[in-house]
């Protein structure tokens, strides 16, 4: 959605004007000469103590929220130049930085937060004054989230909130967070759930960080004890939550989707072949040939979804065949790379006889990607529900 | 005492060291610690006799087969024990007297450095002992800091080098199980020659190291096998999911195939077969093994779900000591390559 009322003004930019290789020259040149080198191509999600001077760096240049309006200090680029935004930033092998405020909370905010809400949260976003959290899952509420069970009852004008969420990505570098609850226990189970916004120093809030196989503590457990938030902590309708949240996950699930993440172990993999000479061995060759063209298909089917994105379509169900395609494609890049690791399988960080290549961590690592974002057994049940319509 | 005796009894001296149902609280404080090893439980290890258990009776061994080398593996597996009884039992017969009485009194531990290169499987090392010396390199030494001194593969059987001789270097690196593995330069460093059969020592010491990891992939598969039955989502246990019942169902097959095909290589050593076919069935025992074990390393993540990707979960402690272990004797795609290269060429081709 191009807005024509920005393409008459001098000042910010119409980058929606430029043609596709003029702004990707452009953002390449400032992506290679502003992102700290040290932090190319992280396996883990890294903090915001390493991310802050990107995030900044992003927000001084306006390129923070790339996605928003220009009118609430975004780029306000459409669709098929936001792709190339993000192609670029995965080609240079840019780490995410705290972008639950950006991705999800201001997208949220602008289509159902009050003006109030918009006037107060937005801008803080964009200076990294507030560095959001998303309290989805439960302890016993993972793949079958709406069953989920912290509640928030109101007492006078203000929710007291108890309950326990886990596995809150960088929960540790939030200090605000934004919450499904239930609000209404006698509705069928996705109809008393809400939305509400909280600051982690409100008292009754304990942050467990929770160390993963690669001893990265990326995920938190959050705990809420009688935590008390204003009435209009509330957005949207009460009760409305579940539906105002799913509309967002789509987009989580293109982002896991892309083939980066697999280009990117293939490119490792191959810098490992070429160490220890393993492309004159028949049998890698074939192995590994296999998966460039599992890739190269994969690709091909990101583009799809990616040309439906540009013409402004909505993404539906099937997105999920992205995300189980790209992530189990991923897991069996990285069974390869420590197959052929021998004996370096399990070593500990940059290996210097397989050429510096951290096998072990990539294959730790590649595991949770069939696990976190929905599961892929919990995406084939959504193909084979609400794409396939299959008797449930 | 009837040999199933013997095993049963054999598997049940683990316990004194790793008691059923004591948790992994020792294995997870070991990661901490740059020895690899627990003093103490060395101590037990030692007295429990298991060091000389393919030590000839005569030699005040205990005179056990390769069967029972290979339960007490699957115990040590189940139980993760990271010290390395299995590569030091397996080297105990190949030492020279008093080297040998200090490893069985406990005041010495001697591990085996047998990699050359990566990628195919373990055979014949280039290493050549010339003036009582050996010169080069050795790869993938496991255990390393613990050892006192190794035994190394040559052309012409193996040498014993300490620890402490010069010209040797080590370079360690920590590995995901907790433990360490080294790199051996040698140069112009003394050591002795061993009588005895080197090879037939390692070749045991594959079959046992399969038999660790299958013990491993046995418990993982069973705390899976035990959370499939507890945990509920959408109302019901996840186990009753066709998806991962079926799952669950494949790696049952897999597991049978691996014990299958290990008994086989196992029974061809203890019942001293032509060696073309001790090989033939441990190239197959350990691509099966390794294949399986990574199998329910995956899956066993797989099907706890978020709580699988933890640190604080011993279902992790499972997957890490798989990946760190599962190449040790060659990769499973290098195993195969060797089975194929028993095989005599048919006639015309």
């Amino acid at each position: 959605m191009i807005d024509e009322r920005t393409a008459l003004t001098a000042a910010p930019v119409d980058y929606n004007a430029l043609r596709d290789d003029e702004f990707r020259a452009e953002i390449r040149a400032w992506f290679e000469a502003s992102y700290p080198a040290e932090l190319r191509y992280p396996i883990e999600r890294l903090h915001r103590a390493d991310t802050k001077i990107w995030y900044d760096r992003l927000a001084a240049k306006g390129w923070l929220a790339p996605r928003w309006p220009v009118e609430q200090g975004g780029m306000g680029l459409d669709a098929s130049k936001h792709i190339v935004f993000i192609e670029e930033l995965e080609r240079h092998g840019c780490a995410r930085f705290n972008d639950q405020g950006v991705l999800m909370l201001g997208p949220l905010l602008m289509t159902y937060g009050t003006p109030e809400q918009q006037a107060f949260f937005l801008p803080k976003i964009l200076t990294g004054e507030h560095i959001w959290a998303q309290g989805y899952s439960e302890p016993n509420s993972g793949s079958d989230l709406a069953s989920l069970r912290t509640e928030a009852v109101l007492d006078g004008d203000e929710w007291v909130i108890n309950g326990q969420k886990i596995w809150t990505t960088l929960g540790n570098d939030a200090n605000w967070i934004y919450v499904l609850v239930r609000t209404d226990k006698e509705a069928k189970k996705q109809q008393g759930i809400s939305f509400l916004l909280v600051p982690m120093d409100a008292p009754g809030i304990t942050v467990r960080p929770i160390l993963t196989l690669g001893m990265s503590d990326e995920f938190c457990e959050i705990f809420f004890d009688d935590v008390r938030a204003p009435k209009d902590a509330l957005v949207g309708q009460l009760n409305h939550g579940w539906t105002m949240a799913k509309a967002l996950l789509g987009f989580e699930r293109i982002f896991v989707g892309s083939p980066a993440q697999s280009a990117y172990a293939m490119s490792r993999l191959e810098t490992m072949a070429h160490h220890l000479d393993l492309f004159s061995d028949s049998e890698f060759v074939s192995r590994w040939g296999k998966l460039v063209i599992d890739l190269a298909d994969h690709v091909s089917l990101y583009g799809t979804f990616i040309e439906r994105l540009r013409r402004g379509e909505p993404i539906g169900a099937d997105v999920s065949m992205l995300k189980i395609n790209q992530t189990e494609l991923y897991k069996r890049v990285a069974q390869v790379l420590v197959d052929y690791a021998d004996g370096y399988s399990g070593h500990d960080g940059l290996v210097g006889p397989l050429g510096d290549v951290q096998a072990a961590a990539i294959w730790l690592q590649s595991l949770q990607t069939t696990i976190y974002g929905g599961t892929s057994e919990i995406q084939r049940d959504i193909l084979a529900k609400q794409v396939l319509n299959l008797p449930g | 005492m009837e040999r199933s005796e013997r095993v049963r009894m054999i598997r049940d001296s683990v316990g004194a060291i790793a008691p059923p149902g004591a948790g992994l609280q020792r294995v997870r404080a070991l990661r901490l610690d740059t020895m690899g090893i627990d003093r103490d439980v060395w101590r037990k290890i030692v007295d429990l006799g298991w060091l000389s258990l393919r030590l000839d009776e005569d030699r005040g061994g205990l005179g056990l087969g390769v069967t029972e080398l290979c339960a007490i593996a699957e115990e040590l597996g189940g139980a993760l024990v990271l010290e390395p009884v299995l590569a030091v039992a397996a080297m105990v017969p190949l030492l020279a007297d008093d080297i040998r009485t200090a490893v069985l009194e406990g005041s010495l531990i001697v591990v085996p450095a047998w990699r050359d290169t990566v990628g195919s499987a373990w055979g014949s090392s280039p290493l050549r002992m010339s003036g009582g010396t050996i010169s080069g390199q050795k790869i993938l030494v496991p255990s390393v800091t613990a050892a006192d001194a190794f035994v190394l593969t040559t052309t012409d059987g193996a040498v014993l080098v300490e620890r402490g001789a010069s010209g040797l270097s080590i370079e360690l690196a920590k590995t995901q199980d907790g433990g360490h593995s080294g790199t051996l330069e040698l140069r112009d460093t003394p050591c002795a020659h061993l009588a005895g059969d080197v090879s037939a020592a390692l070749h045991e010491l594959s079959l046992a190291h399969s038999a660790y990891l299958l013990g491993a992939s046995e418990r993982a598969f069973q705390i899976t096998l035990d959370y499939l039955g507890v945990r509920k989502q959408f109302g019901r246990f996840i186990g009753s999911f066709q998806v991962l019942a079926h799952r669950a169902a494949e790696a049952k097959i897999q597991l049978a195939l691996s014990r299958a095909v290990l008994d086989e290589a196992v029974a061809a050593v203890a019942q001293n077969a032509p060696p073309v076919d001790q090989v033939r069935t441990a190239a197959r025992a350990i691509a099966r093994v390794s294949d399986t074990a990574m199998l329910i390393a995956r899956e066993s993540i797989q099907m706890h779900g978020a709580i699988g990707i933890t640190d604080e979960h011993d279902i992790g402690l499972y997957c890490r000591k798989i990946l760190s272990i599962y190449n040790q004797f060659g990769s499973a795609g290098a195993n195969r390559a060797r089975y194929l290269a028993t095989l005599a060429p048919k006639d015309g081709q």
